[in-house]
């Protein structure tokens, strides 16, 4: 009984959230893609933040690339949705200068780990 | 028709003013604007104020920055005896008026902000640990 | 005048009970039973009721009662109801008695108390405020607790309080005398404890004064101590006025470095700065004193501090630098010569961590060249036996002692507390002390025996009158000082005092478990050095002429540029701008011992541990670190990272460096003596003196001392007392 219903499980066709095939959703990502990438100019005039054009235009790659394994169809969707909004919200400046610059976190600077290092530092 | 050749008029009137058509092109370029009128009188820095009572309060006194400084003209440039001129808080120029020289009185300096030469805030308080200084041999 | 509580001998009187409970063993006084609160206390015949209260876990209040000093009973302020008795009793004066009961909660013992607060609150000011006791005031405090909720102090005719002019008794304590309840605990601690008769009584009544009865100062090494004691804002530091609230300070355990005893002491800091050092109890060690150079010499701390390394320029500069840029240039100069040609100094405020790290170095380097700055003698056993170097009898042993021999040595001043254990021991104990070395004042008397050396020759040989009552002694101690051990014929002092404590042990039977033979040290690293096999001395480098000298905070002069070659390189490592640093050509910045979790070994070997109490200025770095990363950039990094690391390293090489707040005991004195007997009997007939003889020479001994501005006000205040002497 139990197994027949795992089975049943198994095989159902899963209702699409946006896109009914993976053509669809390729679309979705790449217009999503190209609506950010004709938002970055304004994005640093609107924010005034201390990057270049060409920087969040890699940024944008990158995290755009972050999700390239993803291959479920409504994962894809999903992430679509939010980077979405995510758009929206940025363009409607409902975001601060902080948050934008969240994008580019990896500045933070990591604490030394060799001892020579941490001693010049001055860390213990 | 004669209100336009008026207008014209004026219009050359005011580009010879400032120095022909080369000369109105730069005004334009560094203040944004053309204008004609009286001179005043001009500072030690070489900065010549002007007055035009045609255009009203606020508009009608102005400085034309000595062309040494170019487009870093700034306000701070203005001598405190010309500051008060330019605002409207008298309406004897320097010229007429001069200044009463003082003993105390420092000499006008413009603000240096956003240079090498700029005031930095330093502690004064007394460091909590006085570090040692090596004798100077030589 | 009258000189409280004049103290002879007699007073042991008191503390025959004490005594005869701890020795005999045979006879034990049988237990009183008192009752506290109806509870049933046993207690041993002869103490008093508020020890009882003590024992049965009541603490009563009191002013003027303090555990190691005598009983004044003058404060009443530990008033208790007895049963039967018409009068509250004073507790701290009163033997129990069988089947005494005490009420300490009683309505009577309430208002007895609040009676005695309100009579010493109508002559106290009321000016908590601006009081520097103020957060730690036994008046304050127990005011709050015994004393009355409202005032009946009405100065109708204004005639105002009670007012005593203030005493100028030194820079280091402030009086306001004002303030003073007359508990008598610092005429107490001045006679007994520091030894020194210079405070009394002038007056009675509402006209009493405590006072040193014409204006002079309080000159005690140990006059801190009745800071701590004064129960009310009467007697505060001087260096620590107006300075802080105890509340908003950081208290740091930690251990004193200003001489080898390793006081326990507590850093006091406030926005990472010493605030002030107070005692930590050790009964071991220090008991609940401290000196007054461990105590004031913080303000050294914070003067002629290097902060950022240095490094030589062309035109013979030092001028500030980087530590990459430092650390390279060390290590290019470590690496471009042969091992053979690098030599190291260690000086008297340097951790064992430090000394590990630096010996480790230098040994893969393939140099042997790592010396002290203090020197000792190397013939015959020298310092491969541990009980060579160590003060074996310990701190505690002098409480058991019966006669204590001092050679050359000055403990007021090399050591104070130790010289206050002697002093509590000749009062109560029946401690004899025989001293050969010039005569000083010691706070006690002692035989003198002359101060030529050959005299210890005599006593070794038992020709000298002394050596007779030595052999007759239960339990002899033989103290050596490290300073007599550095003359030329100290190799021959130590084996004549070998020798003398050898037979003293043999003669007086005192057994395997009794140690006689003493060293007492002057200089905090010493003990650790010598654990983890250092060169005593310095007469290594004077001959080998190395071409790189390390200097890890060696600062007392014992190597200048003069024992030098002209092209020798010099590393100096510390935490001031001392004598070593003026030579060195490349200064690495180090950290102080308020600075740095470190280990210090005090002169019974014991090791104790500092901790961090403010984190070192600038760029300064703990020293054992400097070590580490220098050796790094000489490319023959240390086989360790952490500070537990180098502690296992620690444990490697010498076991009893970690084993803190132990003492271990050595032995091998017979092996030591047939050692000793090698060497030859070439004792020179210059008299022994000790170097620091007066007051005015126990303030500035080290780097720290040095910098600091309240030891040398104390100097001055010292020698201009003496200039005052002299002219009266």
């Amino acid at each position: 009984m139990a197994s027949s219903r795992v089975a049943v499980i198994g095989t159902k066709q899963v209702k699409p959230i946006l896109s009914a095939n993976k053509t669809e959703a390729k679309r979705r990502v790449l217009n999503l893609y190209k609506a950010w990438y004709r938002h970055l100019p304004y994005l640093v005039k609107d924010y005034n933040i201390a990057v270049t054009v060409p920087e969040t235009k890699a940024k944008l790659r990158e995290l755009f690339l972050k999700n390239k394994h993803v291959s479920d169809i409504r994962a894809i969707d999903l992430l679509v949705i939010k980077g979405q909004m995510d758009l929206v919200e940025t363009m409607r400046i409902w975001k601060q200068k902080t948050h934008v610059m969240m994008f580019f976190k990896d500045t933070n600077i990591k604490k030394p780990t060799a001892f020579l290092s941490r001693f010049y530092e001055g860390h213990d | 028709m004669s209100k336009y050749i008026e207008k014209f008029n004026n219009l050359r009137t005011i580009i010879k003013a400032n120095g022909g058509l080369k000369g109105s092109f730069l005004q334009l370029y560094r203040t944004d604007e053309l204008k004609i009128g009286d001179f005043v009188g001009e500072d030690k820095y070489g900065n010549k104020y002007y007055q035009n009572k045609y255009y009203f309060v606020g508009r009608s006194r102005w400085v034309q920055y000595v062309d040494k400084v170019n487009m870093d003209y700034d306000g701070s440039q203005i001598p405190a005896e010309w500051h008060r001129w330019l605002h409207y808080t008298t309406d004897d120029p320097p010229t007429k008026v001069p200044p009463v020289e003082r003993e105390w009185i420092e000499p006008h300096t413009e603000n240096m902000s956003g240079t090498p030469q700029e005031y930095v805030p330093y502690s004064t308080t007394k460091p909590k640990i006085e570090s040692w200084i090596p004798p100077r041999k030589s | 005048m009258l000189r409280l509580w004049p103290l002879s001998r007699g007073l042991k009187a008191r503390h025959v009970w004490s005594l005869a409970a701890r020795c005999s063993s045979t006879a034990v006084p049988e237990k009183i039973e008192v009752f506290v609160d109806d509870k049933r206390v046993l207690v041993d015949p002869g103490t008093t009721v508020l020890q009882a209260c003590a024992e049965a876990g009541i603490e009563i209040p009191r002013f003027c009662y303090h555990d190691r000093l005598s009983v004044a009973g003058n404060c009443r302020m530990c008033l208790v109801e007895v049963e039967r008795s018409p009068k509250p009793i004073a507790s701290c004066a009163m033997p129990v008695m069988k089947g005494m009961k005490v009420k300490t909660d009683s309505p009577m013992t309430k208002k007895a108390r609040e009676g005695v607060m309100e009579f010493l609150l109508m002559n106290h000011p009321l000016d908590c405020p601006i009081c520097d006791q103020g957060g730690e005031c036994d008046l304050q405090d127990q005011s709050m607790a015994f004393g009355s909720d409202r005032s009946r102090f009405t100065d109708m005719t204004f005639t105002g309080k009670r007012a005593v002019e203030d005493k100028n008794v030194g820079p280091l304590i402030k009086t306001i005398m004002t303030r003073c309840i007359h508990c008598t605990r610092c005429i107490r601690f001045a006679s007994e404890v520091a030894g020194v008769d210079d405070l009394g009584t002038t007056g009675r009544g509402g006209d009493m004064q405590v006072g040193t009865y014409v204006e002079k100062m309080f000159k005690s090494e140990l006059s801190g101590n009745i800071i701590d004691l004064c129960p009310v804002g009467a007697l505060t530091s001087k260096p620590y006025a107006f300075t802080a609230r105890p509340w908003e300070t950081r208290k740091t355990e930690s251990v004193d470095v200003m001489d080898a005893v390793g006081s326990n002491i507590i850093v006091s800091t406030r926005t990472n700065e010493v605030l002030r050092i107070l005692p930590r109890l050790n009964e071991e060690i220090n008991e609940e004193w401290i000196s007054d150079k461990t105590r004031f010499a913080y303000d050294g701390l914070k003067r002629q501090r290097l902060t950022n390394p240095f490094v030589m320029d062309d035109k013979g500069n030092l001028v500030q630098a980087k530590w990459e840029e430092a650390l390279t240039v060390a290590a290019k100069k470590l690496v471009s010569v042969p091992g053979e040609q690098i030599a190291a100094v260690a000086g008297g405020l340097v951790d064992a961590e430090a000394l590990v790290c630096l010996k480790d170095l230098l040994n893969s380097f393939n140099s042997e060249g790592l010396c002290t700055e203090e020197i000792f003698p190397m013939d015959g056993a020298g310092t491969d036996l541990r009980s060579n170097y160590l003060l074996n009898t310990k701190i505690m042993g002098v409480e058991e002692a019966d006669l204590i021999l001092l050679v050359g040595t000055n403990p007021r001043y090399e050591a104070p507390l130790f010289n206050a254990r002697i002093r509590k021991c000749w009062i109560h104990n029946d401690l004899e002390v025989a001293l050969v070395g010039p005569k000083m004042d010691l706070t006690y008397e002692y035989l003198h025996l002359g101060d030529l050396a050959e005299v210890l020759q005599q006593i070794a040989n038992g020709k000298h009158p002394f050596s007779e009552k030595l052999g007759k002694a239960k339990h002899p101690m033989v103290v050596v000082g490290s300073t007599v051990l550095q003359r030329p014929d100290g190799g021959a002092i130590h084996k004549a005092v070998t020798t003398i404590a050898q037979n003293a042990r043999v003669k007086s039977g005192c057994g395997e478990d009794w140690r006689v033979l003493n060293v007492l040290h002057r200089v905090a690293s010493q003990v650790a050095a010598l654990d983890l096999g250092y060169k005593a001395g310095v007469e290594y480098i004077r001959q080998n002429k190395p071409k790189v000298l390390y200097l890890l905070g060696a600062d007392e002069g014992a190597i200048t540029r003069d024992d030098l070659p002209i092209d020798c390189f010099v590393i100096y490592q510390g935490h001031h701008g001392d004598r070593g640093a003026q030579m060195a050509d490349v200064i690495f910045p180090g950290a102080a011992y308020t600075e740095k979790d470190a280990t210090y070994v005090n002169t019974e070997g014991r090791a104790q541990l500092t901790h961090v109490a403010v984190t070192a200025p600038v760029l300064a770095r703990e020293d054992w670190k400097i070590i580490r990363a220098l050796s790094e950039v000489a490319g023959a990094a240390l086989p360790y990272e952490k500070l537990q690391e180098v502690r296992d390293r620690l444990a490697d090489v010498s076991p009893n460096l970690t084993r803190y707040g132990d003492a271990e005991d050595a032995n091998y004195f017979k092996q030591s003596l047939e050692l000793a007997s090698l060497v030859k009997d070439n004792l020179t007939s210059t008299p022994i003196r000790p170097p620091q003889l007066n007051l005015k020479d126990f303030f500035m001994t080290n780097s720290i001392s040095r910098a600091s501005q309240t030891m040398a006000k104390c100097v001055h205040a010292v020698l201009e007392s003496e200039k005052k002497g002299k002219l009266s």
